[in-house]
């Protein structure tokens, strides 16, 4: 597998823009796939094209970081179960063992009738079939007072970088007994249950260091993923120490003041000493600048990923209108590989499968405390569909916990290899 | 020495026996592509490079011992819900093609 394709060196310089004329003239003949942003959704996608195709298709992964810091078990890194390096992962894997090319750069824009997408550095890559997995964009004003300034006193921590590093300081330099106020996205959101799990491993941090510490959650929500089972692990592992506010009973969060920290709300106006505030959310602007969305998401043909605005562009991941779906890693992983298997089919006549899309979310709320939650889904006409599913239950036994945490660090050494190696 | 041969010997016939309940088996509506695909599913979860920790390893199952295993999830006989669910949309003609792809990795 480690063979050395020629195409593999030329991915290797990619990140010098005088290489990237390089493919269309040397490999001009092959179809061309570019892939936009290397997470969860577009390394799968770039990875199992090129894997498949033995070399039939040229595959370009546009990204724009080197080293990609998954958001998924950032949770784990606050709560000290994960070392932050142990989170990111390089592109090397995609380039040596399947030849694809790596060009590191931001793109800037999309031409569809070209067919072109042009990259920060002035230069355009052309493409038969683009896939487009951006992951999000935050819209900061949807929470009164929370802009990108205050990201840096009030951090989201939703994007994978040095976001969490910051709230993890914050976190364990806060003062002894005080307040950290964690407020929650709207609805739809990358990974439902995230917000709570943070909490865990935040409280599992002040169980540690600070056990006086309160945490409160102003959730603009009424309810949210795997609550039953968050709350009893709550009142088991951290009791009295979390409260849960619903947006009935605070009345809506009506301005946040970073410089003071305070949260204004009907019912009371909550001062923090340290705070996380995750706003809602888009598809990353690329989307909307290829003109795939519609509003805030990009809407899909469920049986392949493709955008509904162009067939010529898939959309993959958070970005899109993945319905019943939620928007996590293992969901973007599912929907890459048909989309993958749907753009070799149409690019070089191989084999069309029926989609089968599937998901599982695990989250930890206490050491060897493991909770999970996953379906399964097909395509229908209009959307993708849950077809059946399972929830961990309440006072589950101790030891089957334990073994789903274990299985939880069993799919990340998983999910991530089938990524990038 | 002798050793080794006693183990190479074993190996052979694990080797042999796996081969050959593919093939008595004819492993119905199998299809080696299928397979491949369909085993896209599985990597998710199952590191087929790393130690197994957490998840075991799929890859080097036996045929025999991969199908008892897919129907004892299937049947809900072997306890876990990822699993349980995974093997609940797999039919004959998924198992027998995973079954077959996975007899042809090394
Ligand atoms: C705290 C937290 C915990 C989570 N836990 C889990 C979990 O346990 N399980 C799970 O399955 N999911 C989890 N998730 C969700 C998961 O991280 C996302 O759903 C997943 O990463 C989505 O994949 P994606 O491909 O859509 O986007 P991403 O993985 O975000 O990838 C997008 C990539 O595109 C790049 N990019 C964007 N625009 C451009 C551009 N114009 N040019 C070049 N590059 C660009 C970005 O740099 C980025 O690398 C969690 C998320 C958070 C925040």
């Amino acid at each position: 597998m480690t063979k050395m394709k020629r195409r593999t060196f030329v991915g290797m310089a990619a990140a010098t823009t005088t290489a990237l004329s390089m493919p269309s003239i040397a490999f001009g003949a092959l179809p061309r796939v570019v892939v936009i942003g290397g997470g969860a959704g577009g390394a799968t996608a770039a990875k199992y094209i090129a894997k498949d195709s033995k070399g039939a298709i040229d595959v370009t992964l546009v990204e724009a970081s080197k080293r990609y810091y998954t958001c998924f078990f950032s949770n784990l890194y606050l709560g000290d179960f994960r070392a932050y390096g142990s989170i990111g992962h390089n592109y090397y894997g995609l380039a040596v063992n399947h030849g694809v090319n790596m060009v590191h750069e931001w793109a800037l824009s999309v031409n569809n009738a070209a067919k072109k997408v042009n990259l920060g550095s002035g230069e355009s890559i052309s493409y038969d079939k683009l896939v487009i997995s951006p992951g999000i964009d935050l819209k900061f004003e949807s929470v009164n007072g929370y802009s990108a300034e205050a990201q840096s006193k009030m951090p989201h921590a939703w994007k994978s970088g040095t976001q969490v590093q910051l709230l993890k300081n914050q976190v364990k330099g806060m003062k002894k007994g005080g307040t950290f106020v964690m407020v929650p996205p709207p609805n739809p959101y990358r990974c439902p249950p995230g917000p709570y799990e943070r909490v865990s491993m935040i409280a599992h941090q002040f169980k540690k260091s600070n056990p006086t510490a309160k945490i409160v959650i102003l959730d603009p929500k009424n309810k949210f993923s795997k609550q039953g089972l968050f709350m009893e692990g709550w009142q088991k592992h951290y009791p009295g120490m979390i409260e849960w506010i619903s947006a009935e009973t605070h009345g809506g969060i009506k301005n946040i003041n970073a410089a003071t920290m305070e949260f204004e709300t009907d019912l009371d106006t909550f001062k923090a000493d340290a705070a996380s505030v995750v706003p809602a959310q888009r598809a990353g602007r690329i989307a909307m600048n290829a003109g795939v969305n519609n509003g805030d998401w990009c809407p899909i043909v469920p049986a392949s990923m493709q955008a509904q605005a162009d067939e010529n562009i898939y959309v993959l991941g958070d970005a899109s209108i993945a319905k019943s779906m939620p928007k996590s890693g293992f969901s973007a992983n599912s929907q890459a590989k048909v989309a993958a298997n749907h753009i070799r089919g149409s690019l070089t006549g191989s084999k069309v499968f029926t989609p089968r899309f599937a998901n599982t979310c695990w989250s930890l709320v206490a050491t060897n405390d493991g909770i999970k939650v996953g379906a399964n889904y097909k395509a229908t006409d209009e959307k993708i569909d849950k077809t059946s599913g399972f929830i961990s239950k309440t006072g589950e036994d101790s030891n089957l916990r334990k073994a789903t945490y274990e299985e939880s660090i069993g799919w990340y050494s998983g999910i991530t290899s089938d990524m990038f190696s | 020495m002798k050793s080794k041969s006693i183990l190479l010997s074993i190996f052979l016939c694990f080797f042999l026996t796996n081969k050959l309940y593919a093939e008595q088996n004819q492993l119905v509506g199998a299809d080696v592509d299928y397979g491949e695909h369909l085993f896209g599913e599985c990597v998710t979860c199952h590191n087929s490079t790393g130690l197994g920790q957490g998840i075991p390893k799929i890859t080097g199952l036996k045929t025999s011992q991969f199908i008892t295993k897919i129907l004892a999830y299937k049947t809900k006989e072997k306890e876990n819900a990822v699993m349980q669910m995974v093997a609940e949309r797999l039919g004959e003609e998924e198992i027998n093609s995973l079954a077959l792809y996975l007899s042809k990795l090394k």
